[in-house]
């Protein structure tokens, strides 16, 4: 890792000997930050609105802006303007501490996600370490939001959270080690790097087995963002609303902000590790500085590279609102057994598989590009017979089938 | 070249580098504090997070990342975690250390720790420390610290160590984690003839 | 089957001089025993074989202090027993006087008599002698007095808060750590405003980890005194509080009121009546049957479901407002009849909604019924078996979950269900997933039905021309003195039920919604009893829900379809 110092006065062009010039260095980065996770946060819980609203054979908001598209920002100033409730019982510090924690290991996190070659804050070399390490701070600030509510509901949220998470950290740190593998390198920008060129050079084509890591990767992160399937931590039909039950106003506005920053943030790592970084898949586009040339096209290159990530971004939070909005949820002991009994050894045979394919295939010249060309065309194909499949089994449903006659032996 | 290489001996006190130090330290020391006074197990688990924090804060400083961050990834997602769950599990409805803590054992637990105290400051003396400023020296070959100035971090160095002169050591303690999974594992165990535990 | 006189005669035979009197009113076989051989006389009709009355339907009770020709003693404790061999039923009636007010329980003869005598003892401070837990259901614990004793004056208002803590029934906590079965139990109170509880639902549990250890149900927190309040108006002005005992499907409530009295009359509805019955309570079925397969669910955290589910309800809401003005109390129903015929455009809208229905319900069934989760959370959840199904007084789609064919509407046909062509919908496992599962074969087969009707409704009038019953048209009232003369008496006096008892069970979405009445001849009802089949199903919950996860004890209760207005009424 280059130590903060040194990235800071990379950051700030000068060597920061002071307090100040620390403070400085803070708040150039960590206003953008902040910025970008509300814009986050305000798009994707308008498009959870919209998309669950769809799905639903509803309209959703429609009267604050152009398709309710200000209606979350209406929200937050109402949450702004809430009074700050506190239970009677509770323990005030923690309870005040607990959504800051949980903010900060998702708005930390943000830190070292790329938005292009360029724009990136922290280029880590532990990148993705860093990640899954910040990351699993969550669970502590979500136990201490649950014990100090003093609510047994928010206790059982909170324990039931802390469970999943701390269990889910191992498949999803397998999955990513996997990646690992095939890169060489847990720095964001190198992974990124690794997949230039055209699509079939993106890692989720680069071996047979990555398809796989990819699906047990974003089950887990479903998982660590407590999202349906995975949502028991806050099921509001048992836990009434887990553990942040008895929060409201700007606390709770926090912890909702924190979740959606973590739908990003895992999509920007699953954009980031499977489909390419901040590259369209097409090289011209990628390259696009050495066609144009000069200041401009670097900045072109650079628009073009974030662009692609928050989109791609955005699209797997879809892929998660669309899940969320169409699966029921499962229950404590089925989400441990589907991560001990299923994902855990699946991924360590996975990471054993990736690693003899890296060592055996890897060293090939140009076989990357031709694996990656034979799994995209599998891939299509597939998806293809998958639409097909799903077809056959709505013709199968249970409306068309026989019912039961059953002769009234009364 | 890192900041923290820079800095001449004299203004060592006023540095930015001392600033951060001094406040990483607090960030260890006062939590600790807050562990030992505290009454309610709960709080004492809240303020080992600060205390974790403070010494994944003081690995990054001292340039050691990987080592950091895995105190964060382990000692606070994973043992703290843990440690929570099972203080909820277990202890019931007051959670607060119920039996005063009698005298003989607070004058043993301060014997231990000067005890401790004196066999860490003197190892901390005894140990010949490789500092970043010596790797750049032509006379040492220390790769972790060479892997620091170039700026490549240290986990790279840190796996080929693991992986080839400590390889015995790494895979002793491994098959010893192993052995204590497999025991917790048939502790926790439901026994399948008297039902559920 | 045996004859009712076969059976009346096969008791007396046996106990002689302890039935003291049997008749059959409107085709119900009754037996008055003696209040000391009563438990003898009910164990004997359970357990001989040939008589095998394995169900306690319903037990109530009325009160006799102001009925115009005195009874024997003052309360009468009735008993609707029913078998489930071969459907006969029987009213069994204790006389209960108010000096020596204690009978024997038979909780351990149905498990259904626990609450059913609960609540007797609530309304008319029976005490039922080895009885487990007898303590009030319905009224709040620091009640004074008993509600439907005929000297409890409804205006003695009581102002009562106090939350009862239930400490006493959910037993010992384990507390000391030498004890033997010492256990991290930790207590929790699912609702009364709780996401999970459908209405005002409370249950206490002791919970190990996730899993509930014992449950104690409180209910009564939707009380409204239906009974009592019944008994203030004439008989006209029960029926819109009928509506708000199941307000998920208030027309099937209606229905079934209005068949009792009817049958109190004899009166035998138009043939189009009985058509516009069958469609509007189909109608009601589905919807009710949208409602509870939606709750449950979102329950299991499908809210998708919910929507789908629920714009076919909208659909049949909108029908029905234009039926009636509105969309949960329908208040349609008339005695004698309907309110008025249908409105113009009904058959082409409600043809529009058959049209588009099954693939609504199939949107619904392909989100869940291969999902393996949906199946994983839901099959083996909450099983219960035929017999302790019918030992709680189960009816409707939760006991037909369990495999037995019992559908009023086949067994004891009304209306024109016997000429319609349809089939009864049952599943095998008796748990979470073939309850929900048996609804949505019923909303399907609802459909069958109401497109038969449809299609075999006959033009005619949709009231009875009896002038017991119905005001006369409005020239006959202002052209005839005999109108006028005939429309006076029935809106001052109201309308006379003659004088006698009935109960009359009818298939509501729940389960069998039976109207036990006793009139004494005057223009106000004397003694309403409604059986709702919510109560008896709830009272198997704490049962069925102890040892299981709190996650899966709350799409139990949404399979269970409990809904607080006619639990508590």
């Amino acid at each position: 890792m280059e130590s903060y110092f040194t990235f800071v006065s990379s950051v700030l062009g000068f060597e920061p000997t002071s307090l100040l010039g620390f403070v400085g260095a803070i708040a150039v980065w960590a206003v953008p930050i902040t910025a970008f996770v509300s814009v986050v946060g305000l798009v994707s819980i308008w498009l959870e609105r919209k998309i669950s609203a769809h799905i639903q054979c509803r309209v959703g908001p429609m009267e604050v802006g152009p398709h309710g598209a200000l209606q979350t920002l209406a929200d937050g100033i109402k949450l702004l303007g809430k009074e700050d409730l506190v239970p009677a019982q509770a323990d005030r510090i923690l309870f005040g501490l607990a959504p800051m924690l949980v903010f900060a290991s998702t708005f930390v996190g943000f830190a070292v996600i790329p938005f292009s070659q360029k724009a990136v804050i922290a280029d880590l070399n532990l990148g993705i370490f860093f990640l899954a390490a910040v990351g699993s701070l969550e669970a502590i600030g979500v136990v201490m939001a649950g014990w100090s509510s003093n609510n047994k509901w928010s206790l059982f949220g909170a324990i039931r959270a802390a469970t999943q998470v701390v269990s889910y950290e191992i498949p999803l740190g397998l999955s990513l080690l996997a990646v690992v593998v095939v890169a060489g390198s847990m720095s964001l920008n190198d992974i990124t790097q690794a997949q230039s060129g055209w699509v079939w050079n993106w890692f989720l084509f680069r071996n047979p087995f990555m398809w796989a890591v990819f699906l047990i990767y974003f089950i887990a992160s479903l998982a660590e963002c407590k999202r349906a399937p995975f949502d028991l931590p806050e099921a509001e039909s048992e836990l009434v609303s887990g553990f942040h039950t008895e929060y409201s106003g700007m606390r709770f506005a926090i912890f909702f902000l924190a979740e959606y920053g973590a739908m990003y943030i895992v999509s920007a790592i699953a954009v980031v590790l499977f489909f390419g970084g901040w590259y369209t898949g097409i090289p011209f586009l990628d390259h696009i500085s050495g066609s144009i040339g000069g200041t401009t096209g670097v900045v072109v290159e650079n628009l073009i590279g974030a662009g692609t990530i928050i989109v791609k971004s955005f699209l797997l939070i879809c892929v998660q609102m669309w899940i969320r909005w169409t699966l029921p949820r499962i229950r404590l002991d089925q989400m441990m057994d589907l991560c001990l009994k299923y994902l855990l050894p699946f991924s360590l045979v996975l990471l054993v598989a990736v690693s003899l394919w890296q060592a055996f295939q890897g060293p090939i010249d140009g076989g990357n590009s031709v694996m990656g060309m034979i799994m995209l065309a599998a891939t299509v194909a597939s998806l293809i017979w998958m639409r097909r499949l799903a077809g056959r089994v709505s013709k199968a449903s249970a409306l068309r089938r026989e019912l039961p006659v059953v002769k009234t032996g009364l | 070249m890192s900041a923290a290489g820079r800095g001449r001996e004299g203004e060592w006190a006023l540095s930015f580098h001392a600033i951060i130090f001094w406040a990483l330290a607090a960030m260890t020391i006062v939590p600790a504090i807050g562990i030992v006074v505290s009454k309610n197990i709960v709080h004492m688990a809240f303020w080992l997070l600060g205390t974790l924090l403070g010494v994944a804060g003081l690995y990054l400083h001292m340039e050691a990342d990987f080592l950091g961050m895995t105190q964060v990834f382990v000692y606070i997602g994973g043992i703290n975690v843990l440690l929570l769950f099972g203080i909820m599990l277990t202890n019931r409805e007051p959670l607060y250390v119920r039996a005063a803590v009698k005298r003989p054992a607070i004058a043993s637990a301060v014997l231990l720790g000067v005890v401790v105290a004196v066999g860490l400051i003197q190892s901390f003396g005894a140990t010949e420390w490789h500092t970043v400023k010596d790797a750049v020296a032509p006379g040492l070959a220390d790769a972790s610290a060479k892997a620091v100035v170039n700026g490549d971090g240290t986990a790279a160095t840190l796996g080929t160590y693991l992986l080839s002169d400590y390889i015995l050591p790494f895979e002793i303690v491994s098959i010893l984690l192993l052995v204590v999974l497999v025991g917790a594992a048939y502790i926790a165990r439901r026994d399948p003839e008297g039902g559920s535990a | 089957m045996a004859t009712s006189d076969a059976i009346i005669d096969q008791v007396k035979g046996q106990f002689g001089e302890a039935v003291l009197e049997s008749s059959t009113p409107l085709g119900f076989p009754t037996v008055c025993v003696a209040k000391d051989r009563a438990r003898d006389i009910l164990t004997y009709l359970r357990d001989e074989p040939g008589l095998e009355f394995d169900v306690l339907t319903d037990a109530t009770a009325a009160d006799g202090l102001k009925y115009p020709e005195p009874w024997d003693t003052r309360f009468q404790v009735v008993y609707h027993l029913r078998s489930s061999r071969d459907g006969k039923r029987l009213r069994v009636k204790v006389g209960v006087p108010e000096r020596d007010c204690t009978l024997a329980s038979v909780h351990d003869l149905w498990k259904s008599a626990n609450w059913a005598e609960r609540e007797i003892f609530d309304m008319f401070g029976v005490r039922f002698e080895g009885h487990p837990n007898l303590k009030r259901i319905l009224c709040h614990h620091k009640f004074k007095g008993h509600a439907l004793r005929k000297d409890y004056f409804i205006h003695d208002g009581q102002w009562l808060d106090e939350p009862e803590t239930l400490l006493d029934e959910i037993g010992d906590w384990g507390e000391n750590p030498a004890d033997e079965g010492f256990s991290e139990l930790v207590p929790v109170n699912l609702g009364p405003a709780h996401p999970a509880m459908h209405g005002t639902l409370r249950v206490f549990a002791k919970m190990e980890g996730e899993t509930i250890v014992k449950a104690v149900p409180e209910i009564g927190y939707l009380h409204r005194g239906f009974e009592k309040h019944s008994e203030t108006g004439n008989w006209t002005m029960v029926i819109p509080y009928t509506d708000r005992l199941n307000y998920c499907s208030a027309m099937l409530n209606n229905i079934g009121y209005v068949r009792t009295v009817e049958k109190m009359f004899g009166i035998e509805p138009t043939e189009r009546c009985q058509y516009i019955r069958v469609i509007v309570g189909e109608l009601s079925r589905i919807i009710d049957h949208c409602v509870c397969l939606g709750a449950m669910l979102v329950d299991l955290g499908a809210l998708t479901n919910f929507w789908y589910l629920f714009n076919i309800r909208e659909r049949i809401y909108h029908l029905l407002e234009g039926l009636c003005g509105a969309r949960l109390t329908s208040s349609y129903a008339r005695i004698g009849g309907m309110a008025h015929d249908l409105q113009d455009g009904f058959e082409t809208e409600l043809r529009e909604i058959l049209r588009d229905m099954p693939r609504n319900v199939s949107d619904v069934l392909g989100l869940i019924a291969k999902n393996r989760i949906f199946l994983d959370r839901t099959v083996g959840i909450g099983v219960i078996s035929r017999e302790d199904a019918l030992s709680w007084g189960w009816t409707g789609p939760c006991l037909r979950a369990t495999g037995i064919p019992y559908d009023l509407r086949k067994v004891e046909p009304y209306d024109v269900y016997a000429d319609l062509d349809w089939d009864v919908a049952t599943r095998d496992g008796g748990d979470v997933h073939d309850r929900a599962m048996v609804r949505f074969d019923e909303m399907i087969q609802s459909m069958r039905i109401i497109e038969q009707a449809l299609d075999r409704m006959p033009e005619g009038p949709v009231m009875v021309e009896d002038k017991r019953v119905v005001l006369p048209e409005k020239d006959k009232v202002y052209s005839s003195i005999e109108g006028l003369m005939n429309h006076f008496v029935l809106i001052y006096d109201g309308i006379k039920v003659p004088a006698g008892e009935a109960y009359v069970p009818t298939e509501a979405a729940n389960g069998e919604l039976g109207f036990y009445i006793i009139s004494d001849g005057s223009g106000r009802p004397y003694r309403i009893h409604c059986r709702a089949p919510s109560f008896y199903l709830y009272c198997a919950y704490p049962s069925l829900a102890e040892g299981n996860m709190v996650a899966d004890a709350v799409p139990l209760l949404g399979s269970l379809n409990i809904i607080a207005g006619e639990l508590d009424r």
